[in-house]
């Protein structure tokens, strides 16, 4: 049988057993059916290998170059090499809608599996109804709008295009998108808890324990892809920048936010019991916010350098962003006040009252992105005028979020519950204020200047500061124990968004850039390195044709940054060569190549300092997710939260209530 | 004490000793970073290839070594190219609210807070509810 | 106390209903952005200072050609549509040539003075043809890529502008509709 009869029929049977799981549930809810809940986990496997098959048949079709398959002939080719030939999937929408049901399925089998024993819960049963509803809606634009296994008659001798070759010329795009994925479709179970809390009207704090390490996971692959994404772009649009506040950029961040402020909101809700509407208010944001951010990167409205998938899908995802909207909203709307918690907060210097302000701080700042993303699309439906907004807008109106951001992870982790005197908090402060002064006068005295970096390098030694205390508090009483659970990952996570932080500040601040024509021979100076230019070469490869600079950076390695013609695509794209140390990144493109036989070339290089250490910061915040998922400590619960715990600390001063870490 | 004189007066003299003076191609790189390439998918103009952005580069670097003003290139470039390469709103007229309406919500969201932070004082201290000694009732039957 | 007042969840839900149903038509109501208009800001203003030295060294001013139509042409020798239009401006430029009511003359976008030398040895063309310090030019006009063309009354004002390739037919019949809406 033809890979398309097999996709389309794979692709049939999911739409069936979606169907199906939809109907059985709902039965089983309404009563009328006894065996609906083992029924339905054997229609989720059902679905999960109908996306397996759909999947690997379009993988065997990518790597055997079967034609006949309308995506692969659009978008594969012989000459691709063999990994992106694997990763073509995701470069184009439908295979990309294909991989993210995969990745949907996998999360609705691991839900089925995780709560095999408790599948007569009628939440479980109201969380599996969602999520059916989410994978039929994935499955049948599969069947619809963005059907991959569309038949082909190719020619004799027919080869085609290739994936665009931005995509097919750096590893890191064989990552960047599933783990982006793993991060996007992950937000899908939270949600589908959420709504059957909702539905069910327990929204008390098991949902929440429930779900909690899911979201953690899912918010831990979205920062990673999020990550992959500005290093992708970094490494190979050859622009020197890593993050311009693009639509799809924004698209990804915004869900971001709002994961974010939820993770840590959830903690008032586990320890006091409150804000449990808004809380599920912030994952059924989240997960609009994905859906939302599928329309941006797929629709076309915005403009955008990610939007390599444009395409006819967008009113089906807007429609389904509509519904998500009006279900969720009148969920809220109905039950909302009746399941208000009771609790308060005493005391806005308490950490309680840091997250408050922690998540008002996240909700502007992700209304800041949403609005600056769209505001173009109002104006021009208001009067008809076309404007942008860029950089200069998200700089100026995030900066400050960002400095009290970075000023209350200081504060926070160091913050008792409910109510802190100014004693305590001097006390612990000390030790981070010491590091931030420090901080400050290395970097003055290393010729940082501008009181902006300044104020970033200092709070972030701050509030580096302050998770180094924390971590090095809880190993000291727990042993390696102090590194897992959820509090000590989430004070390594701190540690990597404090080396993003100080990383972003000194790149925008420090950066410098410059554009040189040369022939060979020449040697020019930027930023304290030298550049010469030893002449250019022509290379073929299977899939392209590239002219190369031969670069000599600061007299020790030559690095070649040239210019690509992929014949079968019709395209030419730089390709930029990094060099990277601990201290500063030079980046060097190739502008042009002029004609005039004298070996001439337009060289652009962009040094800033830094760079690095915003990718070892995502990866830090990454394995601090990691270790944050791991069971910590179990806290006997009977004890009040200022016991000692363990022989070591005895000998301690008495351990600050608020400072254990709280049992995941 | 010491800690905050430190910190503040390195913050204060990294503010008014702004380093070495930006030459001015690092001053026609700032403004080309603020302007959208008029051709590309979200590009700025500092950051595309296309022929455009590399032409209005080398113009606005000329009127930088001609010593002219950042209004002055705002102007020129809007004029030739659109209000939609400008990559930073106008503060009048309608595009004036993408500035203005985030500084009212987190006002109101502000003052939201210190509100119900007032009631919430306002009350008195908290006392436990009977739900809440039902639940430390439970978890001391459940943990013996 | 906020929980007192049962309906808080309501007076919530409603206003961020209505800010998303606006967001959701917004969206649904705009044509991708790849379908939206080319710039024209330079239509309907006096050209730009449109001067140089030509390929034979002589130099060009466009402001000496008030009283004439003149087709201020961008172009580069590798850009295909280019190449294809290229005969069109070449009937173009003869059709007027003896009238002398309408000049043509190119800017060479990008490229060497040998390159468009003998691209205009190939392809035919006798016109100005300004190759030096063009960048700023095509700022000045708001030039996006190339081919691209703007048609400057005699009055020096642009009066149009032409993206993707000319067709002479279609030029005389600008000028003509142009005339007669400066006649009545």
């Amino acid at each position: 049988m033809s890979n398309v009869s097999l996709g389309t029929m794979a692709v049939s049977v999911g739409v069936a057993a979606a169907i199906a799981g939809l109907l059985v549930v709902a039965a089983g809810l309404a009563g009328r059916r006894s065996r609906w809940a083992s029924e339905a986990r054997l229609l989720v496997f059902v679905m999960m290998g109908a996306a397996l098959a759909a999947f690997v048949v379009m993988e065997r079709a990518l790597i055997t170059r079967d034609f006949t398959v309308a995506f692969v002939a659009e978008h594969g080719s012989s000459r691709t090499p063999a990994l992106f030939n694997v990763a073509t999937l995701w470069s184009a929408l439908e295979g990309s809608i294909l991989l993210w049901t995969l990745i949907l399925c996998g999360y609705v089998v691991a839900v089925v599996v995780k709560f095999r024993h408790q599948a007569e819960d009628r939440m479980v049963g109201w969380v599996l109804l969602t999520l059916f509803v989410v994978s039929l809606f994935f499955f049948l634009l599969m069947l619809g709008p963005a059907d991959p296994f569309i038949r082909f008659d190719p020619p004799v001798g027919y080869d085609g295009p290739g994936p665009n070759p931005l995509l097919q010329n750096h590893i890191l795009m064989a990552f960047h998108p599933p783990v982006l994925y793993l991060g996007y479709v992950g937000f899908t179970v939270p949600f589908a808890f959420a709504i059957g809390a909702l539905v069910t009207g327990r929204v008390g704090e098991g949902w929440l324990l429930a779900t909690r390490r899911w979201t953690v996971m899912a918010w831990g692959f979205l920062t990673l892809g999020i990550v992959l994404g500005a290093w992708w772009s970094y490494e190979t649009l050859g622009w020197g920048g890593y993050w311009a506040w693009d639509p799809v950029e924004n698209a990804s961040f915004l869900p971001w936010l709002t994961g974010t402020a939820f993770i840590h909101s959830v903690m008032v809700q586990e320890r006091r019991g409150m804000l449990r509407v808004w809380n599920l208010s912030l994952v059924i944001a989240t997960f609009s916010l994905t859906i939302l951010g599928t329309f941006i990167t797929r629709s076309g409205v915005l403009q955008s350098v990610h939007a390599f998938v444009e395409s006819g899908i967008g009113p089906a995802i807007l429609g389904f962003f509509a519904l998500i909207v009006i279900v969720s909203l009148s969920l809220i709307a109905w039950r909302g006040d009746a399941l208000r918690s009771p609790g308060r907060i005493d005391s806005p210097v308490s950490r309680e009252g840091a997250f408050l302000a922690n998540n008002v701080l996240f909700a502007v700042f992700a209304f800041v992105v949403l609005l600056g993303t769209v505001f173009p699309l109002i104006v021009e439906a208001i009067d008809g005028r076309t404007i942008a907004v860029g950089n200069p807008y998200f700089e100026r109106m995030t900066m400050p979020v960002g400095f009290v951001l970075l000023f209350l992870m200081a504060v926070a982790p160091v913050l008792p519950w409910r109510k802190a005197s100014g004693e305590v908090l001097s006390t612990r402060l000390l030790g981070p204020a010491v590091i931030a002064a420090v901080t400050m006068v290395v970097a003055l005295l290393l010729g940082a200047r501008g009181w902006s970096p300044l104020l970033a390098f200092g709070l972030g030694g701050f509030s580096g500061g302050s998770a180094l205390r924390q971590v090095a508090l809880a190993s000291r009483r727990q042993g390696w124990r102090g590194l897992v659970g959820r509090t000590n990952g989430g004070m390594i996570v701190h540690f990597g968004v404090v080396l993003i932080a100080v990383a972003f500040a000194a790149s925008h601040s420090y950066v410098r850039q410059g554009e040189f024509t040369m022939v060979p021979g020449d040697r020019v100076e930027i930023s304290g390195h030298s550049l010469s230019y030893e002449g250019s070469q022509l290379e073929e490869h299977s899939n392209r044709v590239q002219r190369s600079a031969r670069v000599l950076v600061d007299d020790v390695k030559v690095y070649e940054p040239g210019i690509a013609t992929y014949p079968f695509a019709g395209q030419t794209i730089g390709i930029p060569s990094v060099r990277s140390t601990w201290r500063d990144d030079i980046a060097l493109s190739v502008l042009q190549f002029p004609e005039g036989g004298n070996d001439e070339v337009v060289l652009r290089a962009t040094v800033q300092p830094l760079i690095v250490w915003l990718w070892i910061g995502g990866l830090v915040m990454a394995f601090g997710t990691v270790l944050a998922v791991v069971p910590g400590r179990r806290r006997d619960p009977l004890l009040p939260a200022s016991a000692k715990v363990g022989a070591r600390t005895a000998t301690k001063p008495q351990p600050e209530s608020g400072e254990d870490s709280d049992a995941s | 004490m010491l800690v905050a004189v430190v910190s503040v007066s390195s913050l204060v003299f990294a503010a008014i000793d702004e380093g070495p003076a930006l030459t001015n191609a690092d001053r026609a790189y700032e403004i080309a970073k603020d302007f959208a390439c008029p051709v590309c998918q979200g590009q700025s103009v500092a950051e595309s290839d296309v022929v455009v952005s590399r032409n209005i580069r080398r113009q606005i670097r000329v009127w930088v070594d001609e010593g002219r003003s950042d209004g002055f290139i705002r102007e020129q470039l809007v004029a030739t190219f659109g209000e939609d390469i400008d990559y930073t709103p106008a503060t009048e007229g309608i595009t004036s609210l993408v500035w203005i309406v985030p500084v009212v919500a987190s006002a109101v969201a502000l003052s939201g807070l210190t509100l119900v932070f007032r009631r919430w004082r306002l009350e008195g201290e908290l006392e436990a509810s009977e739900d809440d000694e039902a639940v430390v009732a439970r978890v001391r039957d459940g943990q013996r | 106390m906020r929980r007192d007042t049962p309906r808080t969840a309501v007076w919530v839900v409603v206003p961020i209903a209505v800010a998303l149903a606006l967001l959701v038509g917004l969206l649904a109501t705009r044509d991708p952005s790849s379908d939206r208009a080319v710039n024209g800001m330079a239509v309907g203003r006096v050209a730009p200072l449109t001067e140089g030295a030509d390929l034979d060294g002589i130099w060009f001013d466009l402001d000496q050609h008030r009283g004439q139509w003149a087709l201020v042409n961008f172009f580069s020798t590798t850009c295909v549509p280019c190449i294809d239009e290229h005969p069109e401006l070449v009937r173009f430029s003869e059709r007027h040539r003896a009238i002398g009511d309408a000049l043509v003359v190119s800017v060479a976008f990008d490229d060497s003075v040998a390159n468009v030398k003998a691209f205009f040895a190939e392809n035919g063309g006798d016109w100005p043809v300004l190759t030096e310090g063009v960048g700023s030019l095509a700022v000045a006009y708001g030039v996006t890529a190339v081919p691209e063309s703007y048609l400057v009354a005699p009055s020096g004002v642009v009066a149009a502008k032409l993206v993707g390739g000319v067709n002479a037919d279609d030029l005389d019949q600008r000028i003509e509709t142009l005339l007669a809406g400066v006649q009545q």
